[in-house]
């Protein structure tokens, strides 16, 4: 039996403001922040009742408690509580892969319709006990007798009571995610000045966006807040120089200004096939063309952390058959403005692209005043999971807004992964 | 007889009406001469008074508790029950205005209804009514309703609320028999602590002994500490959120108080008008502990219910 393959429309978005860690959302689940998210997508295209084809979802900080997350939260919405739904993980990959996955169905036949989204929270983090604990813990709850639970509390050391913490950390390295990209980013000869111009970009262009009401459908209020709250419209390049570095030592480059902030947020995006688009009259915003992942060895190789996407986007191209300047607009996130200019360095390197990539030539350098043209996570903050849904979302609707054209999706992850994708879009023809 | 109105200022103290209202309650103190006077010392009749509230305004904090002690998403929008913890001190100063014929002590909840007319974002400016009307006669003694009014800064009234409180003694009337327990399957079981009303009572300011502990609530009567009704209701509303419409109401009536700790069942079912019928119900016997029903706005009948005597028997 061969399948046909259906082209795969980005119908919207919606979000709610990111906040920073302990503030606003500071008493809000991951739960909470999801079922609010989709919620205000449902009032948007009127999904009350719907069933849909399933929607995909997932945090990476997550509670154990909260292994379905993904179906709790349907349960809490106004969706037909017929709704599949399943979580996945990737790092600050998921909101992207959730949306490859959904639309990789669509495009099968398999759902007609179906939503893809993510969450965080560094606010409600989860706190596991430590190992000894729990494994005592474990014990106790399987002793049969009186005498047995005692003979195991008799085991308890003060020591087991500090709760693990869950860490920005790699687990095969130990560095936190900015001391690795601060030694990519070393490597790359990335330059502070370079990053905090990026940095003020980004804040200029979503403050931006905000004023013009590109937001206006993309982005619902919860609990107080109606922009982003790391948004500084005021930002520039000379307060941003007054900032000490965190990341890389005294002499590093990255700051807490052109890093992203620990934040709390979700995002959801809707995706169907263009036969159900039509039946309700929605318009289609773009098209969610392919998608690509890729790993990098960070630990027992020699590549950056983050750099994964530098080798998924010219493997996509190819498959394309496109170059790297063939797009209207560039969304690469921001997870450190070094991050961003790695990877661009990295593309307009000769060495990287014939050692690393295998190329005769370098993918070249692309037009900047196309890059994240709507403000990016280093001013609208990163929930993890979040990222990729607030990203489809707007990039869709910014091609749209253009009368057409393509875009580029760049999100780099925990783990040395990277997911990136292409949007295409026909405008209101 | 015009109406006396008065204005309180900010969020009144619950804690200095309620403790003189159980000064009053309890037997032994209001026994005793005592130099304050203590509620109950109007004239047998009820007020013809107004409290407002000119700026009511949500605490997320609080907010946030509220949704967790019963069972919420915390969202943008106010739970369709959270106006009920707002008001009660509101209703606390009411029922200990001097005037007032008895104190909220002692009182027994049989019904509070809801009219949910649209939802209210968590960052607006509310003003809140309350007053009281009554008293009727009931079997077991007299009733008094308690209206709340919630306006957005337009005066639109977006919730409105009546509780209705059975006043012991004196009981005049038929005896009315209680409507049959719910045909309502139940589908859910809900194990609620022991401390169901200490929590509920940090977020209601509700802090009425009998439903702190055992040993509190039984000067009243009550074997155990009892859940508030209003958190029994609460925790129904949420079970049943994501299928509310924006407009609707939410009447219940109070039958069998919940003991704590225990296994209480929920269930729910929706008949062909969109009228959803709640309970909850004993888990082990099966007899209700309260019954209920969500209409939907635009399907409800022209003639809005009347508070009945008997407290919201319905057959």
């Amino acid at each position: 039996m061969t399948t046909e393959l259906r082209k795969v429309a980005v119908l919207g978005g919606n979000r709610i403001p990111f906040a920073r860690s302990n503030s606003a959302y500071a008493a809000a689940s991951n739960q909470d922040m999801l079922t609010a998210a989709l919620d205000g997508l449902v009032s948007r295209f009127a999904l009350e009742g719907e069933r849909l084809g399933e929607v995909v979802a997932g945090a990476v900080l997550k509670h154990s408690r909260d292994f379905n997350l993904t179906r709790e939260t349907v349960m809490s919405t106004r969706l037909d509580a017929a709704t599949p739904a399943y979580d996945i993980q990737q790092a600050c990959g998921t909101g992207l892969q959730a949306a490859l996955l959904v639309a990789n169905k669509i495009a099968l036949g398999q759902i007609d319709c179906g939503v893809a989204g993510g969450v965080d929270t560094t606010s409600d983090a989860p706190l596991a006990v430590g190992d000894d604990l729990r494994k005592l813990l474990i014990k106790l709850n399987n002793a049969r007798s009186t005498g047995d639970r005692l003979k195991v509390l008799a085991g308890v050391r003060p020591g087991m009571i500090v709760p693990a913490i869950p860490r920005n950390e790699e687990p095969r390295t130990g560095l936190s995610m900015g001391e690795h990209q601060a030694r990519t980013g070393a490597r790359w000869g990335v330059t502070r000045a370079e990053q905090d111009e990026l940095t003020a970009r980004s804040h200029h262009n979503l403050a931006a966006a905000y004023e013009r009401g590109f937001q206006a459908d993309l982005v619902t209020p919860f609990l107080g807040l109606e922009r982003d709250q790391n948004l500084r419209p005021d930002s520039s390049v000379e307060k941003l120089a007054k900032l000490k570095p965190v990341f890389g030592g005294p002499q590093g480059t990255m700051t807490a200004g052109n890093s992203t902030p620990l934040s709390d947020g979700a995002a959801a995006v809707l995706l169907a096939s263009e036969e159900w688009a039509q039946e309700r009259g929605l318009p289609v915003l773009a098209h969610l063309v392919t998608g690509e992942t890729a790993a990098v060895d960070y630990v027992g190789g020699d590549e950056g952390l983050l750099m994964a996407p530098a080798y998924a986007v010219p493997r996509m191209l190819d498959r394309l058959g496109l170059t790297l300047q063939d797009f209207d607009i560039y969304e690469i996130h921001e997870a450190f403005a070094s991050q961003v200019l790695s990877t661009l360095k990295a593309w307009e390197d000769a060495v990287f692209c014939q050692e690393r990539l295998g190329r005769s030539a370098p993918l070249g350098a692309i037009d900047r005043s196309r890059l994240n043209v709507n403000g990016s996570s280093l001013a609208a903050g990163h929930p993890f999971a979040a990222t990729g849904g607030r990203i489809v979302a707007a990039a869709a609707k910014e091609l749209y807004e253009r009368g057409g054209g393509r875009a580029l999706i760049s999100i780099c992850a925990a783990g040395g992964q990277g997911v990136v994708a292409i949007l295409e879009s026909n405008g209101s023809n | 007889m015009t109406t006396r109105i008065k204005e309180l200022d900010g969020a009144p103290s619950v804690l200095a009406g309620y403790g003189r209202a159980f000064a009053s309650a309890l037997p032994l103190v209001s026994s005793l001469p005592l130099p304050v006077s203590l509620p109950g010392g109007g004239s047998g009749e009820l007020p013809d008074l107004e409290l407002r509230v000119p700026s009511l305004k949500t605490d997320l904090t609080h907010l946030a508790d509220y949704a967790k002690v019963c069972g919420f998403t915390l969202r943008d929008t106010l739970p369709a029950t959270y106006l009920n913890v707002r008001a009660f001190p509101v209703h606390i100063a009411l029922m200990t205005d001097g005037d007032f014929p008895f104190g909220p002590v002692g009182l027994v909840h049989l019904r509070n209804a809801i009219r949910h007319v649209r939802p209210v974002s968590v960052r607006e400016e509310l003003s809140l009514r309350v007053w009281v009307t009554g008293l009727d006669p009931h079997p077991k003694g007299r009733t008094l309703t308690l209206h709340t009014e919630a306006a957005a800064a337009d005066g639109e009234v977006v919730w409105s609320a009546e509780s209705t409180m059975l006043k012991l003694g004196g009981g005049s009337g038929e005896r009315v028999e209680r409507g049959a327990d719910p045909d309502v399957p139940a589908s859910v079981t809900w194990t609620v602590p022991g401390d169901q009303g200490r929590r509920y009572a940090t977020v209601s300011g509700d802090r009425n002994p009998i439903h702190l502990y055992g040993l509190t609530a039984k000067p009243f009567g009550f074997p155990r500490a009892i859940a508030h009704g209003l958190w029994t209701k609460a925790r129904a509303v949420a079970a049943l959120e994501a299928r509310l419409p924006d407009a609707f109401t939410v009447d219940v009536e109070f039958r069998k108080p919940v003991l704590l700790p225990t296994r209480v069942s929920f269930g729910s079912s929706t008949d062909a008008q969109g009228v959803t019928a709640f309970a909850v119900t004993d888990a082990r016997k099966g007899s209700a502990h309260l019954v209920g029903s969500v209409t939907p706005a635009k399907k409800q009948r022209t003639s809005r219910r009347t508070t009945t005597a008997n407290g919201g028997t319905t057959a």
